[in-house]
């Protein structure tokens, strides 16, 4: 081989193994894909990959009906008034996250319809079936971390 | 190699490149909003088997824990009627008004479901504008009086319906300066431990023992817990008796209105300043008033609250001990050991705002 073959075979490698590199980090950030239940067993939230940034939605409601109207629960305390109709069950209430690297997927934020309130967000991997989530106001400290476990899907 | 050797691994370098991105793109199934079937994850299993539920420390619509306050009080004129001590005669003063801020910081250092721990430190000051020659009210107006404290607060979930709530803190009380501070063992203890139930997400309930400084001496009290939310969300109770307890009406989760009474109090350590010579120097001066009030609380941009709250001060002790080399002994409600001053001070009506950074 010539030194311009090798030169030529050394950067078609790196080009290769270069691109196997990113499609493992992006595979490594899905690995939060799937549906996963808060501590307090109220819901259920589907984790998704739209581009590539992470959402969570609401796709399950232990109390699926408003207990005053007995119609589907609406995002009622949204501070936005034109957003107090929106359906809870579809709602995204995680948004933006992005896989940093290791176990960890940051700089999103979490909507706590009870309240209204966003907050900015970290998810943190524990182990396959753990996530810890932790919506905090402007420094980590002043936040609450929540646990949430995976739940099995059935194949269709 | 061969040239067409070459071609191939170019390509198949260059596509590997641009793979993530359409792999990425062929991720993404929700840019359309499809409708989804929901039913399909009514029943489903965890996939290690589940895990432990642990009740939470709130009920829904309670008012936010604040992290960060900071407030001013404001009390109305009143009259000091001072007993005598030693040489110095018992007579009557008029206090003009009384005021201070108040800072408190409250934040988790540990928070998850199984366990919350949270600590925090409060400074609280009174000053008085009095022109007199009684002793005792020129005393207080030299210096004022001020509590610094710190806390540690735990909140332990047993599990969905039963938690375990205690507090312990130490404040030091009295007419020290912040660059002259009192003997630590003039320090003053209390503490809360309360066993609660918490049977959904609109009610909970505890009972305990604390032991406290609120009524002027140290006394140990049943404690009661109840926070509690209507099920139209339109009311509430937020009880820590018998230092506080509130009736709430939500108008949203961002204002609300309570309407209820505190006990607030203190031993304040007596000392010579050096501008004032008193004889109160080795006495203790027991503090407690009941505030009666109205409190508003709105969220004025996200996180950040305000409230102001007015009602009636109304005093419940203002008399002395003299404790020489900072012996404390326990009274109680029903000891008999005699005050070494009985003084009077009459009811006002009271004032303060405040502007909070409220807890997630």
């Amino acid at each position: 081989m010539t030194m311009k073959q090798s030169f030529l075979f050394s950067l078609l490698t790196t080009a290769v193994m270069l691109s196997l590199s990113l499609t493992s980090i992006a595979q490594d950030g899905d690995r939060i894909l799937g549906v996963w239940e808060p501590s307090n067993g109220k819901a259920r939230v589907k984790i998704e990959k739209i581009g590539t940034r992470y959402y969570g939605k609401i796709v399950w409601l232990k109390e699926p009906n408003d207990v005053e109207t007995n119609l589907p629960k609406v995002d009622k305390n949204n501070p936005d008034a034109s957003l107090r109709n929106v359906p809870l069950k579809g709602y995204r209430l995680l948004k933006d996250f992005t896989f940093k690297s290791g176990d960890e997927w940051d700089s999103g934020s979490i909507y706590d319809p009870e309240n209204g309130n966003a907050y900015n967000c970290v998810i943190k991997m524990t182990d396959a079936n753990t996530l810890d989530i932790r919506g905090y106001i402007g420094i980590e400290a002043f936040g609450r971390t929540d646990v949430w476990k995976r739940l099995e899907v059935p194949k269709k | 190699m061969t040239k067409i050797h070459y071609f191939l691994f170019a390509s198949i370098a260059i596509l590997s490149l641009f793979a993530p991105c359409c792999l990425s793109a062929q991720v993404d199934t929700l840019g359309t909003e499809e409708e989804e079937d929901f039913s399909m994850y009514d029943n489903l299993d965890f996939a290690d088997g589940g895990t432990k539920r642990y009740c939470t420390s709130k009920v829904l619509d309670l008012s936010p824990a604040k992290l960060i306050s900071l407030s001013y009080d404001f009390q109305g004129p009143y009259t000091l009627q001072s007993d005598s001590v030693g040489s110095t005669l018992a007579g009557d003063a008029k206090i003009q008004n009384s005021h201070g801020i108040r800072f408190g910081f409250n934040v988790p250092v540990y928070s998850r479901n199984s366990l919350i721990v949270q600590a925090g430190l409060s400074y609280a000051e009174q000053q008085y504008s009095v022109n007199s020659d009684l002793p005792l009210a020129n005393w207080i107006a030299n210096q004022g009086l001020r509590t610094t404290s710190g806390m540690i607060t735990v909140f332990k979930p047993i599990n969905e319906k039963h938690f375990f709530i205690a507090q312990a803190q130490a404040e030091m009380s009295g007419n020290y300066s912040l660059t002259e501070w009192q003997p630590l063992n003039t320090l003053l203890y209390s503490g809360v431990a309360i066993w609660g139930w918490k049977k959904h997400d609109r009610r909970m309930f505890g009972i305990g023992l604390t032991r406290s400084y609120r009524a002027g001496n140290l006394n140990y009290i049943p404690a009661i817990l109840l926070n509690w939310t209507s099920l139209n969300r339109k009311w509430g109770a937020e009880v820590l008796a018998p230092a506080r307890a509130h009736i709430r009406r939500t108008f949203s989760p961002r204002h609300m209105l309570f309407f209820g009474y505190e006990l607030e109090g203190s031993s304040y350590r007596l000392a010579n300043t050096p501008e004032v010579s008193s004889p109160f120097s080795s006495h203790e001066l027991r503090r407690s008033e009941v505030r009666i009030r109205g409190v508003y609380e709105q969220s004025i941009k996200g996180f950040i609250w305000i409230s102001v709250q007015a009602g009636l001060r109304y005093n419940y002790e203002f008399n002395t001990d003299e404790l020489p080399n900072n012996q404390e002994f326990f009274r109680g409600f029903f000891g008999e050991q005699p005050y070494a001053m009985q003084n009077e001070i009459g009811h006002t009506f009271y004032a303060m705002v405040g502007i909070h950074l409220v807890s997630p």
